[in-house]
């Protein structure tokens, strides 16, 4: 078996879409308490709920990304999203 | 002695659960007393030691400061289990009336049929002695008021065996309540269901009513005085008050093999401020087993599981219901001209448990012979849970009449305490 090296420029680019989600959850819980209308502290209250969350989207995006390779892979060509050479 | 808890720790628990100060009677665990010393020892009888009467001789015997020092029974087998569970210690007798001329006995217990509490009281109270006598106080309301006035007459202890009234869970209830917690009181909900027939085997065809004689007219009034009046007796603590009327029906519908009292019945008691107390009882399905639900417009309380639901909890993260409301709107399926009235099921909120039990504190059943035992070292009169004794065994009588006669029952002031 292949060990998986995560090289540099790879981890930074994991690190910016988990960033992205994070952000994306953090904005979730901004809505959520503007239009469930409850209490602001639940902006840190409900971290470890919104790191949770971040995570899961995070696991859904690498899915997401997996798929779109394999399709690459099998030498399927989007329209919508033209392949890089 | 086989007391296992010491008396500091016990003390302590009692003090620390705050038992004296939902009812004014629980104060007397003062314990100022020193309990080694004979003139503090209180000499008791039993008389019917059958089944309750074995429990309370057990817990009795755990006891430091009561000593069993008489038994009666008027069935040989109960009477010799008694002599042997007393380890030959005890004088036994089979007439009451012969153990009441002990002059050593400071107290007696009762727990003979129900139909035998009334006379054995009021002659053991006559004879100058303290009584705890179970519940049901008695059949009638003219023997229970019998039995007052013989303990106000010869200034004796007369205390009726509820023992709920010396559980902290119960205490916690009571004092969740005084503090508001469950909002205003808006109904008590309380059943108890068993399923089997209710019998005792019988070793011969004469002892059937001798045995058995909770089925019977003539010496009991069934589930009304044999399970309702614990729940009765909850029911007016909670309240703070004795209902003023009561109507309700029973009937026999299930164990139709010659029994005299309902085996099913269903009650509504009404109390002064326009609250109710919904009450049945069945022996023929067991599932819901017993409870007795409190319900204010705030909360509800389980008070036999100890259980606390609160009407509005407080709402989830805001998170958490987005979150939920995405999952139902892909995952729930939108009924086009679907019916427009939804079931209101029960509410699904957890409950929160009110109450942890305390080790090394003993039994409610146990509990009680404590506080009997110093009121009688204070020659204290313990009105309180006298009171609450008579006020349980006269809704009882006047549930059983309502079901007998069909109609609404008046529950007249002077039947009252
Ligand atoms: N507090 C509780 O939780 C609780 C539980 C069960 C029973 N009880 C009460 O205890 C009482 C007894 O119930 P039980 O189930 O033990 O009944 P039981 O039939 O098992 O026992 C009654 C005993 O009293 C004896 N007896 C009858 N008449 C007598 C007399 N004149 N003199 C001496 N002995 C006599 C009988 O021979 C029998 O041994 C009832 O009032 C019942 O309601 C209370």
């Amino acid at each position: 078996m292949k060990d998986i090296v995560l090289k540099g420029k790879n981890l930074k680019r994991e690190l910016i879409i988990y960033l992205f989600c994070f952000v994306i959850t953090t904005g979730m819980n901004i809505y959520s308490i503007v239009s469930y209308d409850t209490k602001w502290p639940e902006l840190w209250l409900s971290l470890p709920i919104v790191f949770l969350l971040s995570i899961v989207i995070y696991a859904l995006s690498g899915l997401f990304r997996f798929i779109y390779f394999l399709l690459k892979k099998a030498g399927v060509h989007l329209n919508i999203l033209p392949l890089k050479k | 002695m086989s007391n296992p808890i010491s008396r500091r720790k016990f003390i302590g628990n009692i003090s620390a659960l705050g038992l004296a100060s939902t009812l004014p009677f629980m104060s007397t665990f003062s314990f100022a007393s020193d309990l080694s010393s004979p003139s503090n020892i209180v000499n008791v009888g039993i008389i019917g030691v059958g089944s309750r009467g074995k429990v309370l001789l057990l817990n009795i015997q755990k006891i430091q400061g009561i000593k069993i020092i008489a038994v009666c029974d008027n069935y040989d087998t109960n009477y010799k289990r008694a002599i042997s569970l007393t380890r030959n210690t005890a004088k036994a007798y089979t007439d009451h009336r012969k153990l009441l001329e002990n002059k050593d006995l400071d107290a007696v217990i009762i727990a003979t049929p129900l139909h035998e509490h009334a006379h054995i009281t009021i002659d053991a109270l006559n004879s100058g002695l303290h009584v705890f006598c179970e519940k049901s106080m008695a059949k009638t309301a003219e023997d229970c008021n019998a039995m007052v006035s013989a303990a106000l007459r010869n200034n004796k202890i007369l205390q009726i065996g509820h023992q709920r009234l010396f559980d902290p869970m119960y205490h916690k209830a009571i004092e969740m309540i005084q503090n508001k917690q469950l909002g205003s009181l808006t109904q008590i909900r309380a059943f108890w269901h068993r399923n089997r027939d209710w019998r005792k085997p019988v070793p011969s065809p004469e002892l059937e009513r001798k045995i058995n004689w909770r089925l019977y007219e003539e010496y009991s009034l069934g589930l009304m005085t044999e399970l309702a009046s614990h729940h009765l007796q909850v029911a007016n603590w909670v309240y703070g008050a004795a209902p003023i009327s009561v109507a309700g029906f029973g009937s026999i519908n299930y164990w139709k093999d010659g029994r005299e009292l309902f085996d099913n019945v269903n009650l509504v008691y009404k109390y002064p401020n326009g609250n109710h107390l919904v009450y049945d009882s069945l022996i023929s399905n067991k599932h819901y087993g017993m409870e007795v639900q409190v319900m204010g417009d705030k909360g509800t309380l389980e008070m036999e599981k100890g259980n606390y639901f609160l009407e509005h909890p407080p709402a989830a993260p805001g998170i958490l219901q987005l979150v939920n409301d995405i999952e139902k709107g892909i995952f729930e399926t939108v009924p086009i001209g679907g019916a427009s009235w939804v079931p209101e099921t029960a509410n699904k909120v957890k409950p929160t448990k009110y109450h942890q039990t305390q080790k090394g504190l003993p039994e409610p059943t146990e509990l009680q012979f404590h506080s009997f035992a110093n009121h009688i070292r204070e020659n204290k009169i313990d009105e309180e849970n006298l009171k609450h004794g008579y006020n349980s065994s006269i809704c009882a009588i006047m549930g059983h009449k309502a079901m007998l006669e069909n109609k609404v029952i008046e529950i007249p002031d002077n039947l009252r305490m």
